[in-house]
């Protein structure tokens, strides 16, 4: 076959433009013009019934300022690629709920610019490193905290006549699996305990048992003798059956909950945590209720939460910073936790506390475990290499299960990978 | 109108945006495969790294090896049943209308929907398909959670999902074929197999080179149903290389320039073995 002279050129000459020019266009961090129209965009995800108790607030801020909210709700897998896109087609939005700001950090408007009497120094203690930029700028404000923690079937623990666990006295592992496993023996429930397939999960199995994935001083942690034991139950209980192995298994590499398996009443304690409060109080048809988490050498759940961002090309930077200072007052955080089920980030809510309208006990026993949960997990879970390393945990012990590796090469693969994503944020 | 210039002018609202929506973005694929971005504005030249990064991924090798199963078994197993499929369908017999859509029905299914579908027929514990083994006495195999039956499982799903489109063209390449051919094989007494083997199949060839070529990229591409059905588990047994691209192009940490770099890597391999079949198959038939 002899290709023409002419198409040979034509194809060389494409490719020599092409490779000349870099694709990107530089990322342009300089201030945008302001404009003086007051209408700003609000990028948003939602976990589900905090949609309406956002959409209320918005209602509230309308009124009480005059200033409109475009709120632009987007699904959480396609967050990262549609903010990504805007901003290369400068078309940032005003503010964004963020579950990880690392991807943005360059992007973010300080906030401390605008509304430093209100913002600074007012959150979870925990989140600060994380939100403070390089030259102390505030990037970030933490908007709602989770905490992770069991939740158990009241029914079913009646039934087998197991005493639900007691706040005062919380359980060990030990304890719990073993009651969880004569609930599961009288009721015939398939397993005894649920876990979601997530790393962030499993580090709060990884904290009970005394170790993180990182040190308090952002250190590569992971003890090896902790974490093969925590690593080792967590192989035996699913190996045993009494977790559902094929949950992870079949996961491959997208999240997934077991909520599924906890509502079918297949199971009655799952490992989750806070979030799941107002949709189990909407689905769950038997009672059930939030119990403290299991203490083996630390006690307490491990933090996550979301954040609200604004951005350097927002054309509305000061009203962004007015809005995110609005929802994040005292008065509408407590609103947001009563209507939505969240747990606070102010340390003034934190203190004192919230009454929710339902479900009240079951949040206070999330409330509570914030007290108890061990700081070190508030810097692992706002480190940026917090999300890498634990996705790499979730894929390790899913290989665990799969016999495909040992507990201890596990420990070995889980420490390369948070070494690799600590040094990919340096 | 100049009847040189006027052919071009018609064809010129189609190739603008041809060229601007897939001509440009496949060129600069490769221009983005020399870089490193994680955020899609900021281009960091990388020359040739992005490359040897996926050389040294073991990842890598592992969605390379499976893709190569898969898409072995998912055209053969594609052809010969598009082929058995064809035959029967050409045949006189009642109802061939209705069976003929019925095998057509998957192919107008969405992916993601074939892929939940059978992610519930294929569950352990409550699938369809364990309870009817359960019930006959075969136990529960792991359909989902052991990487060889993922494996099996996934090609079955492509396979059941693409053959009816297959099966068409095929029916279309035997409806072509002269009938005179048989009529003339029957005469000097070959029997139903013979004719078959030595007139059905060869004057089939060129149609069967379309479904070879056809599936071979289809396969390559697999993604979506895949996605739904195991996520590329367990333990990557399913991930395939459109997958390892789309979790680098799309997924938290992005890479833009390694997903691109494994994209003009699938590129050249789809291209060199379609060219490769085309020659192989010109060859055969001008000898």
């Amino acid at each position: 076959m002899r290709v023409p002279t002419p198409t040979v050129a034509a194809a060389a000459l494409a490719a020599a433009m092409l490779a000349a020019c870099s694709p990107g266009t530089g990322s342009d961090t300089g201030t945008a013009q302001q404009a003086n129209d007051k209408k700003i965009t609000y990028v948003y995800f939602t976990d589900g019934p905090d949609e309406q108790a956002t959409r209320n607030l918005i209602s509230g801020f309308e009124k009480e300022t005059g200033i409109q909210v475009d709120l632009q709700i987007v699904p959480f897998d396609n967050l990262e690629q549609t903010l990504q896109a805007r901003l290369s087609g400068n078309n940032a939005p005003d503010v964004a709920r963020l579950s990880d700001i690392d991807p943005f950090r360059d992007d973010l408007l300080d906030l401390n610019k605008y509304q430093k009497s209100a913002l600074d120094g007012v959150f979870v203690d925990g989140a600060k490193s994380y939100t403070t930029g390089k030259n102390g700028e505030l990037l970030a404000v933490p908007s709602d905290l989770t905490m992770n923690g069991p939740l158990i079937n009241v029914d079913q623990f009646k039934k087998a006549n197991v005493p639900l666990p007691d706040e005062q006295k919380p359980w060990t592992w030990t304890e719990m699996v073993a009651a969880a496993k004569k609930v599961q023996q009288v009721n015939k429930t398939q397993y005894a305990i649920a876990m979601d397939v997530s790393g962030h999960r499993f580090a709060t199995m990884l904290s009970e048992f005394g170790t993180d994935y990182f040190t308090a001083d952002g250190k590569v942690g992971l003890d090896q003798t902790k974490a093969l034991a925590a690593i080792k139950e967590f192989a035996d209980l699913n190996n045993s059956g009494a977790m559902p192995k094929d949950v992870w298994l079949q996961a491959g590499s997208k999240y997934k909950g077991a909520n599924d398996v906890f509502l079918a009443g297949q199971v009655p304690v799952y490992i989750s945590g806070n979030w799941q409060v107002s949709a189990f109080a909407k689905d769950a048809k038997f009672t059930w209720a939030a119990a403290p988490n299991a203490c083996q050498e630390r006690c307490g759940g491990y933090p996550g939460g979301k954040f609200m961002v604004s951005f350097k090309q927002s054309k509305h930077q000061a009203l962004a910073a007015q809005f995110i200072a609005w929802m994040n007052s005292a008065k509408s955080q407590t609103q947001m936790c009563q209507q939505a089920a969240f747990l606070p980030t102010r340390k003034d809510l934190i203190s004192s506390g919230i009454t929710y309208p339902s479900r009240s006990t079951d949040m206070n026993v999330f409330l509570s475990e914030i007290q108890k949960t061990p700081a070190d997990t508030f810097a692992n879970n706002y480190s940026p290499a917090f999300s890498d390393t634990a996705n790499a945990a979730r894929d390790e012990l899913a290989k665990v299960l799969a016999g495909k590796d040992t507990p201890e090469q596990a420990v070995t693969v889980i420490r390369a990978a948070a070494q690799k994503a600590l040094e990919g944020v340096k | 109108m100049n009847q040189r210039v006027a052919p071009y002018l018609f064809v010129l609202p189609n190739m603008l945006i041809f060229g601007v929506f897939i001509i440009y973005p496949a060129l600069n694929n490769f221009n983005i495969s020399l870089y490193d971005s994680t955020n899609g504005r900021t281009f960091r030249y990388v020359g040739g790294a992005n490359y040897q990064e996926l050389v040294d991924n073991a990842d890598f090798w592992s969605a390379a090896r499976a893709t190569v199963v898969f898409v072995v078994c998912f055209v053969v197993l594609v052809t010969v049943a598009s082929i058995g499929l064809a035959v029967l369908l050409d045949q006189r017999i009642r109802g061939r209308g209705v069976f003929r859509a019925i095998f057509f029905l998957p192919v107008l299914l969405s992916p993601v929907v074939v892929g939940l579908v059978w992610g519930w027929i294929f569950d352990r514990n409550n699938g369809l398909a364990n309870t009817v083994l359960r019930g006959i006495g075969l136990g529960q195999p792991g359909w989902l959670v052991d990487g060889t039956l993922a494996t099996v499982v996934v090609i079955f799903v492509g396979v059941w999902t693409h053959v009816g489109f297959y099966t068409m063209i095929m029916l279309a390449g035997l409806q072509g074929i002269d009938p005179t051919y048989h009529e003339a094989a029957m005469i000097d007494g070959a029997s139903r197999w013979q004719r078959f083997r030595s007139v059905t199949l060869p004057l089939l060839r060129p149609t069967t080179m379309v479904v070879v070529i056809l599936s071979m990229i289809t396969g390559f591409q697999a993604f979506d149903f895949i996605w739904t059905l195991t996520g590329g588990g367990p333990v990557g047994a399913t991930t395939l290389i459109v997958q390892y691209i789309y979790m680098h192009a799309f997924q938290s940490p992005i890479r833009y320039g390694l997903a691109s770099a494994g994209s003009v890597i699938l590129f050249c391999t789809i291209f060199g073995l379609t060219a490769i079949n085309f020659l192989y198959n010109r060859r055969r038939s001008a000898a």
